[in-house]
């Protein structure tokens, strides 16, 4: 087990810059999970912490060692591929028992920290299997025991369940989090399954244009989104996002939207916003139904309901802001149907539409 | 065999005029192209079990009156067919063996690394595939000359390593980037392995289909090549099967013997049939590897 700092990390190729100065602290035995779109630097920066891309500039420390210009196989570390890169011309047992050969350890503890490992992966059955002859989950699940036999300081994930199918990622989404469990080893892990993320890290780093966006635990991503970014990315589905103005000079101060929607903030909070331009955020979740003789409600119409069983979600129009809502019951509604609304003043997340930061109020 | 019969005459008769048609101009175009290709081969077989006579008599016989082993028996006096056969194996399969090498691991850092004249060098070797074997005659006569090598195996196997390594280059490196994924190496790095045991212990052994049809490829170059051979080697321990079994027939041996020569042409291509037809799954694997997504 390891702590792992990442100050200050630059990569350019060429001309183009694709990290801009990541920091980021990892403390020994957390499961820390990068994820942002594609092409943010996501899997870059834990290429560069694996040693399979060069550092422009910063430093890459693994257990207070700073592992810059250190080749993968000093920094004492295990990956997991996407395309999990198992070795096809060796069978499971090989794959698994590779890194331990080439160590030059003994035979017998070879075996022994194979059939362990194939132990808590339920793979004993396949051990004399060709990965050609596995499925996708027992390939992925091969490529884990490949990386948990060298018991390393740190096991760096790259989307290992993208290739998998929906069922199959949350059955292994749980073993993942079960074998952080057991083995308490540092994981970096890397997607661009906001889902996943939220489902397995201790804390979250969300990436956008090789810049961190904000870092912090799933609960605090969702809840205090630090900019507009993570308050569309995290969350599914995600926070309708509606352009608000203040009527900060009356007496009971309200942002209100263009389609109707009204959310009261105290009078002191709202002298020092600084800023009348700004986003209101709202989960689909936090909307309510209510009748339309209650003051905060505002009409929207129904424009899509997609009944998915335990709950549903409708796509209404409030004037010219198109919003999600989310009904964990049962609904009647009907396209076209008209149905009143209003969202509750503790959930809203207020944005300043020039600098997209969050505006705490 | 009825049966058959009666399904073919069903499935004629359920075909478009237009696509019976096209199959059977199709049928007869195949045919004759076959029989061109393998006429001059029947021709060599069936000659070797022949009379000089009956070779020569007209109109021509076709299949062997009295099959003998005789023609084969005189080839071997009269030819040193076995130590010819020494030297084309000998020769052919160390070039086979130094090309293979040689491309393989140009073809990797090729396919893997990207480093200021690496396009330059692609240029050039496919420039050497574009110059006529024939116009390369005189510079690597005297290249080889001014080395000292000029009938010596060395020399000869330096020849071939130099006609066959940019081809195989260019094939080689086409299969690593298509059929052996980076990601293979990196695991291995981060297994532990640097980037030469990365090479040696993965990427070759996964690519084995590509580097086996190059090798082959190589091989039969050289075992087929007769140009180089007489203009390299002239001392007669040392001559290789095509060249010896030349010098047999442009010395007379192929009139007054023509079915020993004809015994002696169909020994000559035993080594590499027995190759091909071993080798050929992985020949035809190797050579259309990675042309397309799997």
């Amino acid at each position: 087990m390891a702590a792992i700092e990442i100050r200050d990390v630059k990569k350019s190729y060429g001309s183009a810059q694709v990290l801009h100065g990541v920091s980021i602290d990892i403390a020994d035995g957390e499961f820390v999970i990068l994820v942002g779109p594609s092409g943010c630097g996501k899997s870059t920066l834990l290429r560069m912490v694996a040693g399979l891309e060069s550092i422009t500039g910063g430093e890459v420390a693994i257990d207070d060692k700073v592992v810059n210009d250190l080749p993968p196989k000093q920094r004492d570390i295990a990956m997991v591929f996407q395309s999990y890169a198992l070795y096809p011309h060796m069978d499971v047992a090989e794959n698994m028992a590779f890194s331990l050969k080439l160590a030059k350890r003994p035979k017998a503890e070879i075996e022994q920290k194979v059939n362990a490992a194939a132990e808590i992966l339920g793979l004993k059955p396949l051990l004399k299997r060709r990965p050609a002859h596995l499925s996708g989950g027992q390939r992925q699940r091969v490529a884990m025991g490949r990386a948990i036999v060298r018991d390393p300081k740190v096991f760096l994930f790259d989307e290992p369940l993208s290739n998998l199918d929906a069922q199959l990622r949350v059955q292994m989404r749980t073993e993942i989090k079960d074998l952080h469990r057991r083995l308490k080893t540092t994981i970096v892990y890397v997607t661009h399954d906001q889902i996943e993320a939220m489902t397995m890290a201790d804390r979250i780093v969300v990436m956008n244009q090789g810049r961190v966006e904000q870092y912090g635990t799933p609960l605090e991503l969702f809840d205090r989104p630090a900019n507009l970014f993570v308050a569309r990315f995290i969350g599914s589905p995600s926070m309708n996002l509606v352009d608000c103005t203040l009527d900060a000079a009356s007496a009971a101060p309200t942002l209100r939207t263009a389609g109707g929607m009204r959310v009261a903030i105290p009078k002191e909070r709202a002298d020092t916003l600084g800023t009348t331009d700004l986003v209101l955020g709202v989960r689909p979740e936090n909307l309510k139904v209510v009748q339309a003789d209650d003051p905060t409600a505002f009409a929207a119409e129904v424009m899509a309901v997609e009944p998915t069983g335990s709950e549903v979600m409708l796509s209404v129009a409030a004037g010219e802001d198109h919003l999600l809502l989310l009904l964990r019951e049962r609904s009647s509604l009907q396209v076209g149907d008209t149905v009143h609304l209003s969202v509750d003043p503790d959930h809203v997340h207020v944005f300043d539409r020039q600098t997209s930061q969050r505006v705490d109020f | 065999m009825t049966a058959a019969i009666v399904d073919l005459r069903r499935r004629i008769s359920n075909m478009a005029p237009s696509d019976l048609l096209t199959r059977f101009v199709v049928l007869v175009i195949s045919t004759a192209v076959l029989i061109y290709v393998l006429m001059p081969v029947f021709w060599m077989l069936k000659s070797s079990f022949q009379t000089t006579a009956e070779i020569r008599a007209m109109p021509p016989v076709w299949l062997p009156s009295a099959p003998s082993f005789d023609p084969y028996v005189t080839a071997n006096k009269l030819i040193p067919v076995w130590r010819y056969l020494a030297n084309s194996l000998f020769v052919s399969v160390t070039a086979a063996v130094i090309s293979t090498a040689i491309a393989a691991s140009a073809a990797y850092v090729l396919a893997r690394f990207r480093f200021p004249g690496a396009t330059l060098i692609l240029v050039l070797i496919l420039l050497t595939n574009l110059i006529p074997q024939i116009t390369r005659v005189f510079p690597i006569y005297f290249f080889i000359q001014d080395l000292k090598l000029i009938n010596t195996y060395a020399g000869l196997i330096l020849a071939y390593v130099s006609f066959s390594v940019p081809f195989a280059v260019l094939l080689l490196r086409g299969y690593f980037e298509t059929s052996a994924p980076p990601e293979l190496e990196e695991a291995a790095m981060i297994d532990g392995c640097s980037h030469f045991s990365a090479f040696w212990r993965v990427i070759i052994p996964v690519s084995l289909p590509g580097i086996a049809a190059v090798a082959i490829f190589t091989f039969l170059n050289a075992w087929n090549d007769f140009l180089w051979a007489s203009l390299l080697l002239s001392d007669g321990a040392l001559k290789t099967i095509q060249v010896g079994i030349g010098d047999f027939a442009s010395e007379g041996g192929g009139v007054q013997y023509m079915n020993a020569f004809m015994a002696a042409c169909v020994v000559t291509t035993i080594p590499a049939l027995i190759l091909f037809v071993l080798m050929q799954r992985w020949l035809v694997g190797g050579l259309t590897a990675g042309s397309v997504k799997s």
